[in-house]
């Protein structure tokens, strides 16, 4: 009966497919922002990010003609960046999404675009224009780390996305950061746990260093780039005091995923390589 | 490696079986006097890497039992201390206190001159804190493995520069000096000792106070280096009885301060409320304000006033419920960059924090941001219009006035939790002013605003909407194949 149960969730769309399954969990939280944190009044920044996206990215779809899946993408790019982007310029909003795709054609190498479209985005206007930022306390802790865990469990389960990163790169924050903290400092358990389940960091781990696409291609090469990423944003948070670490971590970490790819061979990684899974 | 230094300051007053609140810390006071702090307000001013700490806290004792202990990121030189007046306090808190403004309808039959106008009322008459005082001896430090690291006379105060290299060594150097300290007081000086701050005790010289009063000493001003834009609060914790409320006033050449740590959130502002709260619109502020608390899972930091007050800016408020801080204010608040010629943008930002320890595990964490959009916290009373109501819009108006006046109720509940038992009558007797209204609190339960549900709802919803498209894409897919 439950094994049944698991094969017939197992044939929805959203587990054959990683990108529709990050589609889903990133509108959801756009959802919980903006009926539980009332975000009703960032709506016009919202709809502009998403909309300036995914005109970008049909715009390079009918001049490269791409596959008409790819707007997947150019959707996960922009629903990242209407969670994570903020800006009092309107035309900042426009600007991100577009930066931020438009780089994944501009930017490549051996196949594979370099930065994270999204990251790249929130990035870019930061040190171009200094007028945007991010929140990184705008989620509250409650209600994320349930669900980000759930996210986590059903990504294992059903073998969509590479959860291997995003693990990896939150168990190097996680003990990095008990040590000092708990370990050294002397700050309580609780002082680990705030800082864990920060939505920020999940929404990181979980959606945007897992872009197949910007991650290195072979496994082995994968960990030891997660933890980089880890051990930099810890270094960055710690000493630094950047809020947002995370993200220039993996801006900083680009060019590593190249020089991985070339010391660790493995084969480029294709969307539609995805084979369905056997129910 | 000193702007790598762990910056974290916190004022500690250590005080045996008392309730002691405070913001940044505990105070220090050697006898078992009664003390009382629940409020407490700080000004921030950021500039680059650049902090300007005014602390004030509403210490109510006797002047020769108190003394603070601040933890600071290195050993501040002399011009680094100053003494402001508190006077800025005052000028701050009711320049940007939530407002309740008065609007009159005009009379909807032509006879009078059309007018409308407002009235602005102050929120909280805020009682002045001080600093208290302690004559301290320093005795040997060696034992303690704690260093006198500097010795300055700021104003009235008498400062000393400590450094600690652990907790239960400071925690004895405070004991024999004759400070009772919190007995869990070690566990939380002790993150701070190994971040390798230095911890500063303030006391009062009273010789330099005309008066004994407490009330007359000055608000403390300290500017320092620090990548780190925060405020500690869990050193106030270690014996805080309850929550504890602080206002932070911050400016910025740039735009509103956001927490990173902690939401950010606006306060309900705008709404009509019933004619009859204004007598009572302190109280109406604090339901308010604890609605929201607890709405926000207590665990939220609260925007009351975001605006860029720079002296070239002509409307600083609407309405003001004080007269705006002039450019010298602001100089004096620590704005030091409006002093040569006035020029310059200086964004005011004014959160509200009540924090306990079981929902703040860290520090207060603060990030400059360039979002210059205006916020203020005001409610609004409508009189009705008075005078001849028979003809056809007067009429009209009567029962739009009874729909509006059962929308301010409504308004009332939802924003404080309050019912009102002789409501009704306000509803109907729109010409008279309701005198004899009585409250009933209704506000008990804890409210849960469901986020888990409605991201699961979401995420259920989103992904039987994608699975219903993929079907009817493959079932389009299948009648396009050639037979």
């Amino acid at each position: 009966m439950s094994t049944s149960i698991l094969s017939l969730v197992k044939k929805h769309p959203i587990f054959q497919d990683p990108r529709l399954f990050q589609i889903t969990a990133l509108s959801s939280f756009l959802a919980y922002g903006v009926f539980n944190l009332d975000w009703i009044t960032d709506l016009p920044r919202i709809f502009t990010i998403l909309s300036a996206g995914i005109f970008t990215q049909l715009f390079f779809m009918v001049g490269l003609r791409l596959p008409f899946d790819s707007w997947k993408s150019g959707a996960i790019t922009s629903l990242g960046l209407s969670l994570l982007f903020q800006s009092s310029t309107p035309l900042m909003w426009i600007l991100a999404p577009v930066l931020g795709i438009s780089s994944k054609y501009f930017i490549r190498t051996k196949g594979k675009h370099v930065f994270n479209p999204a990251n790249l985005g929130v990035i870019l206007p930061i040190v171009l224009f200094g007028d945007a930022w991010i929140s990184p306390g705008q989620w509250g802790s409650s209600a994320m780390l349930l669900f980000f865990f759930s996210s986590a469990a059903l990504m294992v389960l059903f073998r969509v996305g590479r959860i291997d990163t995003s693990l990896t790169f939150l168990l190097t924050i996680l003990v990095l950061e008990y040590f000092r903290s708990v370990v050294y400092l002397g700050w309580e358990f609780d002082w680990l746990f705030h800082k864990m389940s920060n939505g920020s960091l999940l929404l990181f781990a979980f959606f945007m260093i897992t872009d197949p696409r910007t991650t290195p291609n072979a496994s082995g090469a994968r960990i030891l780039w997660a933890v980089g990423i880890g051990v930099l944003s810890f270094v960055l948070t710690s000493w630094f005091y950047l809020h947002t670490a995370p993200m220039w971590a993996l801006f900083f970490a680009a060019p590593a995923m190249v020089v991985l790819d070339k010391i660790f061979k493995a084969n480029v990684f294709q969307w539609t390589s995805i084979k369905p899974l056997q129910s | 490696m000193k702007s790598l230094k762990l910056f974290i300051l916190a004022s500690a007053a250590l005080l045996s079986g008392l309730q002691v609140n405070a913001f940044c810390g505990f105070y220090v006071a050697r006898a078992d006097a009664k003390l009382f702090n629940n409020k407490s307000e700080v000004i921030l001013v950021r500039n680059g890497d650049k902090t300007t700490v005014t602390m004030s806290n509403d210490f109510q004792g006797d002047v020769k039992d108190f003394a603070m202990v601040v933890p600071v990121p290195t050993v501040l030189k002399e011009n680094d201390i100053k003494v402001v007046d508190k006077s800025i306090f005052e000028k701050l808190n009711e320049y940007s206190a939530p407002r309740l403004v008065e609007y009159y309808d005009s009379p909807p039959c032509p006879v009078e001159i059309v007018t409308e106008d407002y009235e602005v009322y102050d929120m909280l008459d805020q009682n002045w804190p001080a600093f208290g005082n302690l004559t301290m001896s320093v005795a040997d430090e060696s034992n303690y493995r704690v260093n006198v690291e500097a010795r300055y006379e700021v104003g009235e105060y008498e400062i000393l520069i400590l450094s600690a290299e652990e907790s239960d060594g400071l925690r004895r150097w405070l004991t024999d000096h004759d400070y009772k300290i919190p007995e869990n007081a070690d566990e939380v000086l002790d993150p701070y000792i190994k971040s390798n701050m230095k911890f500063f005790v303030v006391k009062v010289n009273l010789h330099k106070l005309s008066g004994s009063s407490f009330e007359e000493l000055s608000p403390i001003q300290l500017t320092y280096n620090s990548d780190r834009f925060m405020l500690p609060i869990r050193l106030g914790m270690a014996n805080a009885n309850g929550p504890q409320d602080m206002i932070v006033y911050t400016f910025t050449n740039q735009g509103r301060v956001e927490c990173t740590n902690y939401r950010t959130v606006e306060l309900p502002s705008n709404r009509n409320i019933p004619l009859f709260v204004e007598p009572q619109f302190g109280d109406f502020y604090k339901a308010l304000y604890e609605k929201s608390w607890k709405q926000e899972g207590r665990n939220s930091v609260f925007l009351e006033y975001a605006w860029d007050v720079s002296p070239q800016q002509s409307v600083k408020c609407d309405p003001c419920v004080g007269p705006p801080p002039i450019a010298n204010d602001l100089v004096k608040a620590g704005v030091d960059w409006l002093q040569n010629g006035w020029q310059g943008t200086a964004y005011f930002t004014r959160m509200h924090v009540r924090y306990e320890r079981d929902k703040f595990p860290q520090d207060l964490q603060f990030q400059t941001t360039t979002n210059k959009e205006r916020y203020q916290c005001r409610y609004i009373l409508t009189h009705p219009a008075s005078g001849d109501m028979s003809c056809e819009e007067g009429q009209k108006y009567l029962k739009e006035l009874e729909q509006r006046r059962k929308r301010e109720l409504d308004e009332l509940a939802a924003l404080t939790g309050w019912g009102v038992k002789n409501g009704n009558s306000y509803i109907k007797e729109f010409n008279n002013r309701l005198e004899d209204y009585e409250f009933s609190p209704v506000m008990t339960q804890e409210e849960d605003r469901g986020g888990i549900w409605t991201l699961l709802l979401s995420f259920l919803g989103i992904s039987t909407l994608i699975m219903v498209i993929a079907r009817a894409g493959k079932k389009r897919k299948l009648q396009s194949l050639p037979a």
